[in-house]
């Protein structure tokens, strides 16, 4: 038995420690250890119900506009209250176009240089102003005898990157490329959001910016150059790597379980483009929430009991302190990371862009989008079991992604310019609501509760990476991340690469799993 | 030769950005092309994660006025940067450590709050944030707060935490940690502020004028409220009443009045908007009261203790 352990994992959202067993060089047990806690979701009690928009975002740097739209659902619901078709548009305008600069976000800075070549900039030949700049600053760089030399770019694991030098060089002016049109992204948000990271113009009852036809020409204008970037440069890059690596369509095999919530309304609120539901043993379900329950057997607080909690069940969470904390990571199976489990029936599940894809294909209610599957697959010589994959995954975002920019492009044209896209309503009093979404990398569930006075009583997260990152539950069933790490071949333990690659395609969100 | 002119040109450009953003009082074309050609000039950078979401980051990388591969490849060392750097795993903790031994001058940037009542709160290769977060601010030449967590505690300092965090500004105090400090909050910090404080290092040695609470007063020097679009229609008592009205939103919970920022002058994401552009109160996420316990709430909300203006 031989022990890798990977501390910090990099590019990804927060602090991540992955521990795992070897024999053989084959992964035989993993543990995942989610690293930060702060305890946002109950420090929330006392507070105003429209104060969550606000707070709860802040749990995630990387997806903040999920959970400005799961806090406003879940007050929306309390109030009794739908926005009309303008908020409902901003709404999927804002979250749109962040799904998308996050989509892009993952696969360039966060991923591709686990695949891609980043010293083939050292062979380039061509002209192009940015990778000409880059290749004379790597390569002073690698000569300088610096301690740290091309960093943030080296060190990195060694292992088997890409061999084609025109995937590399492409996907290297991607990385490049794709900041300017992140940033225009960001914009987009903040045209109708007032800013990104953290938009704070999504609020219960609609969104408070007035659409007028200079921010719509605005936003067209931006779209028009993402768009562009993403069905051909971030389409041609993704496409490349996944031919460039088919062996990964077989890689990082998860619990096989997806679950994902209704997602991206038209401007009556109804029609998701991604439907909700669960996949279990192969066979789609319709959502049913009743089947949603938190532990946390293997995780660092003391709450009793700590399996089958209900969303709200619980007003306080107690985390261990330091001695206690000691006490447990030096037992052999004693709690181990900060992040609780989900559990749906019991049953450990997958959620991100590939349960979007998977229950959304299950369903059969959308039949453009199914045809569109086959026909990608078709290209690919994949079937649907191979979007369980590391590989999977990554294609997924890439469906995701074009789904949403054709949504995007048709409900900017059904904005009325100049009209309210808001909704005044009082704050309720003792009432309580859910709010549902997808975040980038997976199901977002809100709840909240509030008192006499329009206070937050009671407040419950339920985020994708919990789900996706959670350690081992009552049963001992391991969470999912650590399920598709189990079974991995690994070349070189001291360079583990491709554990690497599995926990990146699942885009972890530390901050937010653990809130 | 070719290649020289379209990298004066690009330089050019570039300049053209950094008076576009207010800071060429300091750096003159000159500046820029001497720190072009001479790489040791260049300013050693180690950012960390505490207690964060890491939205500055995120927000960093939005920087238009000087393009992101010539912040790290002509003014900086990004020798770590969590969401950047290849490095993964040991790599990291072994080039840490490298640079705690080593007698390397670099610039400490921390995103987030420390956790020192709980300090297993945060942790990085098993070990504490605090035990990374003091040595490496003991061997740096300068450190960085960047957002509100790092400032003021934000979001991480809410009524019922129980984490007993501190912000950079007081574990250096407490860890009697004296060096050149610079606070940048905002929650995100703007990528503008973190750029300018960076370039005005590079260039001068040293940080730009700081308020008490160790912000530049070039960003920080006025509240909200003293440079809003609305300031005339407080004046003339002229209040909103309702989203969407026109007039001072003060009465819908805006705290522009007690935020100091530079919101409305240099707006969010390369200027495109601000909060107040958007019809929505400031909510205050650059001060530190942030965040109040009510934000926007309605002109006639019986909790709110009424204020006389």
């Amino acid at each position: 038995m031989k022990r890798v352990v990977i501390d910090p994992v990099t590019r990804i959202e927060g602090h991540l420690r992955v521990e795992t067993q070897m024999a053989g060089g084959v992964v035989t047990d993993a543990r995942c250890s989610g690293d930060m806690f702060r305890g946002i979701e109950k420090a929330l009690i006392g507070y105003d119900a429209r104060v969550a928009q606000q707070v709860t975002q802040r749990v995630c740097g990387v997806c903040p506009y999920a959970h400005a739209e799961a806090a406003a659902l879940a007050l929306e619901q309390a109030m009794g209250l739908r926005p009309n078709e303008n908020g409902q548009l901003l709404r999927n305008l804002i979250v749109g176009a962040y799904q998308l600069q996050d989509h892009l976000l993952h696969f360039y800075v966060l991923s591709a240089l686990d695949f891609i070549d980043i010293t083939a900039i050292l062979n380039y030949r061509g002209n192009d102003a940015g990778l000409v700049t880059l290749r004379g600053w790597v390569k002073s760089e690698v000569e300088s005898g610096k301690i740290f030399p091309a960093a943030p770019f080296l060190p990195r694991y060694e292992g088997a990157y890409a061999k084609d030098q025109e995937l590399n060089i492409s996907a290297i002016k991607g990385y490049l490329g794709a900041l300017p049109i992140m940033a225009d992204l960001h914009k987009m948000v903040a045209v109708f959001g007032a800013k990104a990271p953290h938009p704070v113009a999504i609020e219960a009852g609609g969104v408070t910016t007035l659409p007028t036809v200079d921010r719509l020409g605005q936003y067209k204008n931006w779209l028009n150059r993402a768009a562009h970037f993403i069905r051909n440069q971030y389409r041609n890059d993704l496409l490349g790597v996944a031919a460039a690596f088919p062996t990964y369509f077989n890689e990082g095999k998860g619990p096989g379980n997806f679950l994902s919530f209704p997602y991206f309304p038209e401007a009556s609120g109804e029609q998701h483009a991604f439907v909700g539901g669960a996949t279990l043993g192969g066979k789609y379900q319709a959502l049913d929430l009743s089947q949603i329950t938190e532990d946390h057997a293997y995780s660092w607080y003391k709450n009793e009991p700590s399996s089958g909690i209900k969303p709200l069940q619980s007003t306080t969470l107690q985390p261990l302190n330091m001695a206690e904390y000691q006490r447990e990571i030096a037992r052999d199976d004693g709690k181990y990371s900060w992040t609780r489990a989900p559990r749906y029936g019991g049953e450990v599940m997958e959620v991100g862009p590939t349960a979007r894809v998977i229950n959304t294909y299950r369903s059969g209610k959308h039949a453009d989008f199914n045809r569109q599957i086959d026909s990608l697959n078709r290209e690919l010589n994949i079937g649907l079991n191979e979007y369980d994959s590391v590989m999977g995954r990554h294609l997924s975002r890439l469906v995701c992604a074009l789904r949403i920019l054709d949504r995007l492009e048709a409900q900017l044209e059904q904005v009325q310019p100049e009209q309210s896209a808001f909704i005044e309503r009082d704050m309720p009093k003792s009432a309580r609501g859910y709010g549902l979404t997808e975040a980038t990398r997976g199901a977002l569930g809100h709840w909240i509760e509030t008192d006499e006075k329009g206070y937050i009583s009671n407040y419950e997260l339920i985020v994708p990476t919990t789900w996706n990152m959670s350690p081992r539950d009552a049963a001992g069933k391991p969470g999912a991340v650590e399920q598709m790490l189990i079974g991995t071949r690994v070349a070189d333990p001291t360079q583990p690469l491709e554990l690497a690659r599995i926990v990146r395609s699942s885009d972890p969100c530390m901050a937010c799993s653990v809130h | 030769m070719q290649e020289k002119i379209t990298r004066r040109e690009a330089l050019k450009r570039i300049y053209g950005a950094i008076v576009a953003a207010g800071a060429a009082t300091f750096i003159s074309f000159e500046d820029l092309l001497a720190a072009d050609a001479t790489a040791d000039k260049r300013l050693n950078l180690v950012w960390l994660h505490g207690s964060s979401c890491s939205g500055c980051s995120c927000s960093f990388l939005d920087i238009e006025y000087v393009p992101v591969l010539d912040i790290i490849s002509k003014f900086t060392n990004v020798i770590f940067h969590p969401d950047l750097s290849l490095a993964t795993g040991d790599q990291v903790t072994d080039m840490l450590g490298r640079v705690v031994d080593s007698k390397l001058d670099y610039l400490l940037v921390v995103e987030g709050s420390i956790p020192v009542g709980m300090p297993h709160a945060c942790l990085m290769g098993h070990k504490p944030f605090v035990e990374w977060a003091v040595p490496m601010a003991k061997r740096a030449t300068a450190c960085v707060a960047a957002g509100t967590c790092a400032t003021f505690g934000g979001v991480t300092r809410m009524n019922g935490m129980q984490t007993g965090i501190q912000t950079l500004p007081e574990l250096l105090a407490a860890q009697r940690i004296d060096k050149p400090l610079v606070c940048l909050p905002g929650c995100p910090m703007k990528p503008e502020h973190i750029v300018y404080t960076l370039l005005h290092y590079a260039m001068k040695g040293t940080l730009p004028e700081l308020d008490s609470q160790h912000r530049p007063l070039r960003f920080f020097g006025n509240t909200i409220h003293e440079r809003c679009i609305y300031y005339a229609d407080f004046q003339e008592k002229h209040y909103a009443r309702h989203i969407g009205d026109s007039g001072c939103l003060i009465n819908l919970g805006c705290q522009g009045v007690v935020t100091r920022n530079d919101c409305l002058i240099n707006g969010h994401n390369n200027n495109t908007s601000s909060c107040i552009r958007a019809g929505h109160p400031c909510v205050g996420c650059a001060s530190e009261h942030f965040p109040r316990q009510i934000m926007l709430h309605s002109h006639d909300d019986p909790r709110v203790i009424k204020r006389k203006f």
